[in-house]
């Protein structure tokens, strides 16, 4: 067998990697805009157990000003900017505008209606959990899931591969399948943000939190954890743009193909053949 | 490539930003979304205990939500001379139908509890309890085999006149911290707060914990076209401990 070399078509993504890719790609998506429905339910975030206006970290509203016409507002830790038309006061979802955190257009339904945002988020968080597990059990049957777990030998490689990045070195150091910022990404994505993100979701709900006291506890509280399920959608929503970025500056037709097909072409930045 | 991408992707964020296809797609996969209710409350239940809070985590004010506190004469006529009007009748498929007074209930054996009420729009707020565990009053009621939910039906209505119940099932009912509540921080509980009986069920959201509780039933099933209470039949889930 020769060595792997760049323009190579190689089978990377098995059929339950893409499946279930797609699947928790589409729960995010549902589970970000329905959350953002639940959000508006009470536009405001507390790092505490119960509700007090004096931990308040995030909060969205809306009044009147002088000259009669309304004003959307957005606090973050104190300090308050105008967000007329997109956040506080905005998009109804109906065609008009209305006191609300999010607007219609990127919440699930577009019209308020907070027990309809629960019962798309509810499925969507099967379909999440599910899928994820599907894709971990599988890749540690077929092994290819550790392709893409940050390993200690990646450690020193991770500077040389954010200069190339940055273009300011000429060629990626040698590497695996995935690169290791793509590793250091992929790993903490997997076994960080998303544990995380359903834990704190769990942690809102007053069955699982009589089942299991400490969850609560540990993340500083029911509001605490409603916090922290808002920040890792943040995370997320960060990782989502990376993400793009990457599948798009790095031959997008190629990536995207590959994750419908499982065949990939190597590319000179793959790090082989050098 | 590019332009196919491009237009995939812009279509994509307009149905994202949709809002009548949002909308009716909503109703329309609702009995599929609606199909986790069920595994959500096997799985999670009705186990454990909510957490008991300490005297000094009390908030000063228990936030008011829900609808308006009752102002009809029904109403009226329970709360003259001190809620000496007041009856509460345990009814349906039981073996000793009874009707209690506000001083047979406070005759009864006591529970008082500090803990956290969950609200489904999102917020939290703590208070103290004290009541007759329903469970007591169920007990004494004797359901019979066939009973499977504890109904509540209760004396506020909303603008359209549609009144407020709300119904857990028998284990649920059968938890030691869910109360029929007399008090609230250590006095008689207001009109406000659902004066003077209210359930306190603080292993479910608050809106299972109805306020104003005119009569307590025990039936087989919920009533005809009912999703088991007031919020669930406007979407809300059954199960409210998620």
């Amino acid at each position: 067998m020769s060595e792997p070399h760049a323009g190579q078509r190689v089978y990377r993504h098995s059929i339950t990697a893409r499946v279930t890719h797609w699947l928790w790609a589409l729960a995010m998506l549902v589970l970000f805009m329905s959350g953002l429905q639940i959000f508006n339910a009470a536009p405001y975030l507390d790092a505490s157990d119960k509700s007090d206006p004096t931990h308040r970290v995030l909060s969205f509203e809306a009044h009147q000003a002088a000259d009669g016409k309304q004003v959307g507002t957005t606090t973050i830790f104190g300090h308050t900017f105008t967000t007329t038309n997109v956040l506080g006061y905005t998009d109804d979802g109906q065609g008009g505008e209305t006191e609300r955190a999010f607007p219609g257009w990127i919440t699930l339904p577009a019209t308020q209606d907070l027990a309809d945002g629960r019962t798309w988020h509810f499925f969507f968080g099967w379909v999440l959990v599910l899928s994820l597990m599907t894709y971990l059990i599988a890749g540690m049957v077929r092994k290819d899931l550790r392709e893409l777990i940050l390993r200690p030998s990646d450690l020193p490689k991770l500077l040389p591969m954010q200069l190339y990045y940055f273009r300011l070195r000429k060629e990626p150091p040698p590497h695996g399948t995935y690169n290791p910022l793509q590793k250091a990404a992929y790993t903490v994505v997997l076994f960080v943000f998303f544990p995380l993100i359903i834990l704190t979701g769990l942690a809102l709900s007053p069955g699982i939190d009589a089942i299991t006291n400490p969850l609560v506890w540990v993340l500083g509280g029911r509001q605490f954890a409603r916090t922290w399920h808002f920040v890792l959608m943040a995370l997320f929503f960060g990782y989502f743009l990376t993400h793009m970025v990457l599948v798009f500056s790095t031959g997008a037709w190629n990536n995207i193909k590959s994750m419908f097909t499982g065949w990939y072409q190597l590319k000179d930045h793959d790090g082989v053949g050098i | 490539m590019k332009r196919r991408l491009f237009v995939a992707s812009l279509s994509a964020s307009g149905l994202v930003a949709c809002g009548p296809v949002k909308d009716q797609l909503t109703t329309s996969l609702h009995p599929l979304l609606d199909s986790v209710q069920g595994l959500n409350h096997a799985l999670i239940g009705t186990r454990g205990m909510a957490h008991l809070y300490k005297e000094s985590d009390i908030d000063k004010i228990y936030r008011v939500n829900g609808l308006d506190t009752p102002s009809d004469t029904r109403y009226a006529d329970a709360a003259r001379d001190d809620w000496r009007g007041y009856r509460l009748p345990v009814v349906g498929l039981v073996d000793r139908p009874a009707t209690y007074t506000l001083a047979e209930l406070r005759a009864m054996p006591q529970v008082v509890e500090i803990t956290r009420h969950d609200c489904v729009e999102g917020w939290s707020v703590i208070g103290k309890f004290g009541g007759v565990p329903l469970a007591t009053v169920i007990a004494m009621a004797q359901p019979q085999h066939s009973a499977r939910y504890v109904i509540f039906h209760c004396f506020d209505k909303d603008e359209s006149g549609t009144e407020y119940y709300e119904s857990l099932d028998l284990h649920q009912a059968a938890h030691p911290q869910t109360l029929l509540a007399l008090d609230l921080n250590g006095k008689p509980i207001d009109p406000d707060h659902g004066a003077p009986v209210r359930l306190r069920i603080p292993t479910q959201l608050g809106y299972k914990s109805a306020k104003w509780v005119r009569q307590i039933e025990l039936a087989a099933a919920f009533p005809a076209n009912s999703n088991g209470g007031y919020w669930e039949d406007q979407g809300y889930e059954w199960y409210g401990g998620i």
